[in-house]
C-alpha cells in the first residue's frame, strides 16, 4: 500500500513539477487581460488597443536615428488585392488580411505560417482585419458571415452568418472582442437596408444580441442605413463599447426620410453585454452625401479648456472634427478640418446644420468635401504629449446630383468627384486649429498615421512613400519609396527586444526596423549604465 | 525489506519518467502552406483541358469561373477576340493592366492553350445572367443582351444605364436621335480615343442585336423612371447665358485664360452634358511647365512629368523624360489649372449653371 501510495504521490509530484517548465503548454493566446493592457511586444487588436488613439509608447525609434530605418523583412502575398487591413502580432506571430483571405506570418522570419483561403460573392472593396481571442481568430467575408479560425494553423471552428449577403449586405470590418463578445456589424448602400451591429459567443458563435441602427425597412418616412462598417473602440471603466454609423438610405435622396435619421451617421455608445444604447450624437443629421460617421472614435482623458474629461473625438468624413464628453454624448467641440461648404452652421448640441441649397439636384450642386470624404476608413492618430490629433485629410470638391427620376433605392442619383488632394493635418484637439499640415499629394492619399512617444508620425503619401515625421512640426526626417501608395494603418511592437514598424504597400507587408548592430549597441549601453 | 526500497526506488523512476511523457507536448509539424480545398476554381473543368486549368488558377479569381467577370471591378472575358488579336491578348496577359497584375511566366504551351481557352466559344448562360430584363427583349435584343454583357456592360451598365467609367446610353443625345443606327455603329467599331473608349470588331448583325437591346433599355427606363441615375443633357440647362458671359468676363476670371473665339470655339460641340460641366469646372488633362535650374546655373524648361516631396520630372522640348532629386535643384511649376481651384470656394450654384448655358452656346 505504501508502495502504491508512494508512487502515485510521485507521479502527481513530478506532473506538478514538470508542468511549469514543460515548453509544450505554449500556447498561442490572447486573455481579456491582454487585451486591456497590451504589453509591447503585441498588437492584439485593430486599432492596437481599445482607445483608438493609435500611439505607441515604444521610444526605440526616435527622431534623430530614424534615419537609420532599414527593412528587415517583406513578406509578399502574391496577389492583386491592395493590403488594407491592421496586422495583429500575437506571440511572435503577424494575421493580416485582404478580402478573402488571412495570413499568419512569422514576425522574425517573414515567412508565412499558413493561408487560410475562403471564395466569396459580395463587395470585395477592402478589408480591416481579424479579432483575435484566446486561441482563435474571427475574420468577416464579403458575403456577411464570421468565421472563426484556429490560430495555429487556420482550420475552421465555426462559420455563422453576420448578414444575408443576397440582399446586399456585406461585411469588411475587423471584429472587436470585448470581454466574451465577439462585437461584427454589416456594410452595403446599394440597397435600402437596415444596419446593425451584432455580438457573438466566442466559443460557440451564437448571437448574443443586435442593436439595430434604424428601423425595419419600408417604415415610412424613415431611412435605412446606418451601416456598422468599421471596428469600435472600448472604455472598460465606463462599460461602453463606441461605435460610428454610417450614412442613411436612399443615399442621395433625402425627400423621402424627411428628419434626422436618427442614430444614422453618429457615433453612439452601447452597453457591450446586452447592446442597449446608452447615448447616440448625431454627426451629420439628415446626410444626403454618403459620409459615414465611421473613422475611429477615439478615446482621450485629458484637459479640455481647463477641465479633466473623459473625451471621444473623430475626424468625421463629412469635414467636421468633433470632441465629445464620451459619459454622455454631449458636444464639446464642432468644427470643420478642411474646406466644406454644406453646412448653416452649427446647432446648440453641436451638430452642423444640413443647407438644404447643397442637397443633390437635379442640376448638380458643388460640394466639398467629396463623396470619399475629408477623411475615410484610414486611422487618425492621437499623441497625447503634443496634444495632436493627427489625420490624414482630403481637401476636395465634388458635384451631387439626384431628380425624382432617380427613384429612392439605393444610390438615388449620382455624384462625380472633381479635385482633391491629401493633406496630413495634426489637429490642436481643444481649439480645433491645423498647428501643421504636411502636404502628401494631388487626389490624395490612403495612409493611416501612428504616433508614437519619441515624437514620430509614421503615414504615407499618395506616390508610395513612407514617411517619418516629426510629430512637433510635421517636417519630413526619413522616407522610402515602397511602390505602391499604403492603403492600410501602420502598427508597431517591440520583438526580441527591437521596434518593428509594419506597414503594407500593395500586396506586400513591410517589416522595418533600426539595424541589428544599433540595436545591440543600444541595449549594451543601457545594460552598462 | 531492503528489497522493498530498491522497488520503490524503481517505481518512482519509473512514476517520473511516465509523467514526464505524459506531459510531453506532441509538437504537430508545421503545415505547409495550407490551401482550402473551396480556393480551387476549378469548378468541375477537366483537368486535361490544360487552358482550362490555367484559366482556373491564373484568372477566375477576377474573371469568374466562366469568364463572366464580377462588374462592377473585372470585365468579362467572353467575346473578348472581337475585341483583342491573340497577341494583344497575350501582351496584356504578361504585363497586366491597372489592378491585373502580369504573368510573366505564362509561355509557350501553357500560353497557347489559355488563349484558346480564352477566345473560345461562349457558354449559353451569360445572357441569363441579366435576369429578370431578358424578358422584356426580342429575339434580336437578346443575343445584343449577351453580347453588351460581355463587351459593354463594364463600363455602360448591366442595364446600359451608364457604368464605372461610361455614360448612362439611355440619355445620350447621339444614342436617342439616331434612328438608321449608323451613328452608334460608329463609334462602336471606332471606339471614343479620347474617352478610353476602345473598337470593337463586330458584325452588322451583332451590332444590330446590341442596337435593339439598348432601344429596349431606352423604353424600360422611360416605362420605369425609378431606375435612372445618370445626368442628361437636359437636367444642365438651369443657367442664364447673358449671366454666365458675364460672370467668364468678370467675377470668374476665365478671360484672363480663356477665350470663346479662341481655346473655347467650338467646345460646345467637342463636349456635352456633364462632361463639358466637369472640364469646365476642373480639366483632369490640363498640363504643368516647369523650370528647372541646376547647380551649374543651366535652366531646362519642359512639361511637368512627375513630382513629389522628392523627386521631379519633366519632358523637355525633344520629349525626353528628365528628373532630379528635389534636394539638388531649384524649380519653378506653373500650373494654370490652379486658377480652377481656386474659384472652387467661390462659386455660387448658379454661377456655375450660368457658366454652363453661356459655354454651350460655344458651337
Amino acid at each position: 500500500m505504501k508502495l502504491l501510495k508512494d508512487s502515485l504521490l510521485s507521479i502527481v509530484a513530478a506532473t506538478c513539477l514538470c508542468i511549469p517548465c514543460a515548453p509544450s503548454l505554449y500556447t498561442q493566446d490572447l486573455e481579456n487581460a491582454q487585451l486591456l493592457n497590451p504589453s509591447p511586444d503585441s498588437w492584439p487588436l485593430y486599432h492596437g488597443d481599445y482607445s483608438g488613439r493609435r500611439h505607441i509608447h515604444l521610444t526605440q525609434i526616435t527622431p534623430q536615428n530614424v534615419g537609420n530605418l532599414t527593412l528587415a523583412w517583406a513578406f509578399q502575398t502574391n496577389q492583386n488585392a491592395q493590403i488594407k487591413s491592421s496586422p495583429l502580432l500575437v506571440d511572435g506571430i503577424l494575421y493580416f488580411t485582404v478580402p478573402e483571405n488571412i495570413w499568419a506570418v512569422d514576425a522574425r522570419s517573414g515567412h508565412m505560417i499558413w493561408h487560410y483561403n475562403r471564395p466569396s460573392k459580395g463587395e470585395h472593396i477592402g478589408h480591416r482585419g481579424v479579432a483575435m481571442y484566446k486561441g482563435w481568430l474571427f475574420f468577416t467575408t464579403p458575403d456577411a458571415h464570421l468565421i472563426s479560425l484556429d490560430a495555429k494553423d487556420g482550420r475552421v471552428r465555426w462559420d455563422k452568418i453576420i448578414a444575408d449577403a443576397s440582399r446586399g449586405y456585406w461585411s469588411t470590418m475587423a471584429p472587436l472582442v470585448v470581454k466574451n463578445h465577439v462585437i461584427a456589424g454589416v456594410g452595403g448602400d446599394l440597397d435600402n437596408l437596415p444596419g446593425y451591429l451584432r455580438a457573438f459567443d466566442p466559443d460557440s458563435g451564437a448571437t448574443q444580441w443586435q442593436w439595430d441602427v434604424t428601423p425595419p425597412a419600408g417604415t415610412p418616412n424613415t431611412a435605412t442605413g446606418g451601416m456598422t462598417w468599421m471596428t469600435g473602440t472600448y472604455d472598460p471603466e465606463l462599460s461602453l463599447l463606441y461605435w460610428g454609423t454610417g450614412n442613411p438610405t436612399p443615399v442621395l435622396n433625402g425627400t423621402v426620410r424627411p428628419g434626422d435619421n436618427a442614430h444614422t451617421c453618429s457615433i453612439v455608445a452601447l452597453n457591450p453585454d446586452d447592446g442597449k444604447l446608452a447615448w447616440s450624437f448625431s454627426v451629420s443629421p439628415h446626410d444626403t452625401h454618403d459620409w459615414d460617421a465611421v473613422e475611429t472614435p477615439v478615446l482621450v482623458d485629458g484637459e479640455f479648456h481647463g477641465q479633466q474629461h473623459k473625451m471621444l473625438m473623430q475626424t468625421s468624413r463629412n469635414g467636421y472634427f468633433f470632441v465629445l464628453d464620451r459619459t454622455n454624448g454631449k458636444s464639446l467641440l464642432t468644427v470643420p478640418y478642411g474646406p466644406v461648404n454644406w453646412a448653416l452652421g452649427i446647432d446648440p448640441q453641436g451638430r452642423p446644420i444640413p443647407n438644404p441649397a447643397k442637397e443633390p439636384a437635379p442640376d448638380g450642386r458643388l460640394v466639398a468635401p467629396d463623396e470619399g470624404g475629408l477623411t475615410n476608413y484610414r486611422a487618425p492618430s492621437f499623441d497625447p504629449n503634443a496634444g495632436l490629433f493627427i489625420v490624414d485629410a482630403h481637401p476636395s470638391y465634388s458635384i451631387y446630383f439626384a431628380k425624382p427620376a432617380d427613384g429612392a433605392y439605393g444610390w438615388a442619383g449620382a455624384d462625380y468627384g472633381l479635385w482633391g488632394k491629401g493633406v496630413i493635418e495634426a489637429i490642436d484637439y481643444q481649439t480645433g486649429k491645423v498647428r501643421w499640415s504636411h502636404e502628401v499629394g494631388a487626389g490624395g492619399s490612403g495612409a493611416g498615421v501612428m504616433t508614437t512617444d519619441s515624437g514620430l508620425t509614421i503615414t504615407g503619401d499618395a506616390y508610395g512613400n513612407l514617411l517619418a515625421l516629426a510629430t512637433n512640426d510635421g517636417k519630413t526626417l526619413w522616407h522610402v519609396g515602397t511602390g505602391s501608395p499604403m492603403q492600410s494603418s501602420p502598427i508597431s511592437y517591440e520583438l526580441d527586444g527591437r521596434q518593428y514598424i509594419i506597414t503594407s504597400s500593395g500586396g506586400v507587408l513591410f517589416a522595418w526596423a533600426l539595424p541589428e548592430g544599433m540595436v545591440a549597441a543600444k541595449r549594451l549601453a543601457t545594460e552598462r549604465r | 525489506m531492503k528489497r522493498l526500497k530498491g522497488l520503490r526506488v524503481v517505481s518512482i523512476s519509473a512514476a517520473v519518467a511516465l509523467s514526464l511523457l505524459a506531459a510531453a507536448y506532441v509538437q504537430e509539424p508545421i503545415r505547409a502552406a495550407r490551401q482550402d480545398d473551396a480556393a480551387s476554381h476549378a469548378d468541375g473543368s477537366s483537368a486535361k483541358d490544360s487552358g482550362a486549368a490555367s484559366y482556373a488558377a491564373h484568372c477566375a479569381i477576377c474573371h469568374g469561373d466562366q469568364r463572366e467577370g464580377i462588374l462592377p471591378a473585372f470585365p468579362p472575358l467572353i467575346g473578348i477576340n472581337h475585341r483583342m488579336t491573340d497577341d494583344k491578348i497575350a501582351d496584356l496577359i504578361h504585363v497586366g493592366k491597372g489592378r491585373m497584375p502580369g504573368f510573366p511566366n505564362l509561355q509557350d504551351g501553357e500560353l497557347a492553350a489559355l488563349l484558346h481557352f480564352i477566345t473560345s466559344a461562349e457558354p449559353e448562360s451569360l445572357a441569363a445572367g441579366s435576369g429578370a430584363k431578358s424578358k422584356e427583349t426580342s429575339g434580336l435584343a437578346e443575343t445584343g443582351d449577351t453580347l453588351f454583357q460581355q463587351n459593354c456592360a463594364f463600363c455602360h451598365g448591366r442595364d446600359a444605364m451608364g457604368g464605372e467609367t461610361g455614360p448612362d446610353l439611355t440619355q445620350s443625345k447621339l444614342v436617342t436621335e439616331d434612328r438608321t443606327g449608323e451613328k452608334i455603329t460608329q463609334v462602336i467599331r471606332e471606339g471614343r480615343p479620347d474617352n478610353k473608349m476602345p473598337g470593337f470588331n463586330l458584325s452588322n448583325h451583332e451590332i444590330n442585336g446590341i442596337i435593339a437591346f439598348i432601344r429596349a433599355r431606352e423604353a424600360a427606363a422611360t416605362a420605369h423612371p425609378g431606375g435612372r441615375r445618370g445626368v442628361a443633357v437636359a437636367d444642365l440647362q438651369t443657367g442664364n447665358v447673358q449671366a454666365g458671359k458675364q460672370y467668364f468676363d468678370g467675377a470668374g476670371g476665365c478671360v484672363k485664360c480663356h477665350s470663346p473665339s479662341g481655346d473655347l470655339a467650338g467646345v460646345a460641340t467637342r463636349f456635352e452634358g456633364l462632361q463639358l460641366e466637369e472640364r469646365m469646372l476642373y480639366p483632369r488633362n490640363a498640363k504643368s511647365t516647369v523650370t528647372v535650374k541646376l547647380a551649374s546655373g543651366e535652366t531646362i524648361s519642359g512639361i511637368l512629368a512627375y513630382r513629389d516631396e522628392f523627386t521631379i520630372a519633366l519632358r523637355d522640348s525633344n520629349g525626353i523624360y528628365r528628373s532630379w532629386p528635389i534636394s539638388r535643384v531649384r524649380f519653378t511649376v506653373n500650373s494654370p489649372v490652379d486658377a480652377h481651384v481656386l474659384l472652387f470656394n467661390k462659386y455660387t450654384d448658379e454661377d456655375i449653371h450660368n457658366l454652363m448655358a453661356y459655354l454651350q452656346t460655344l458651337r
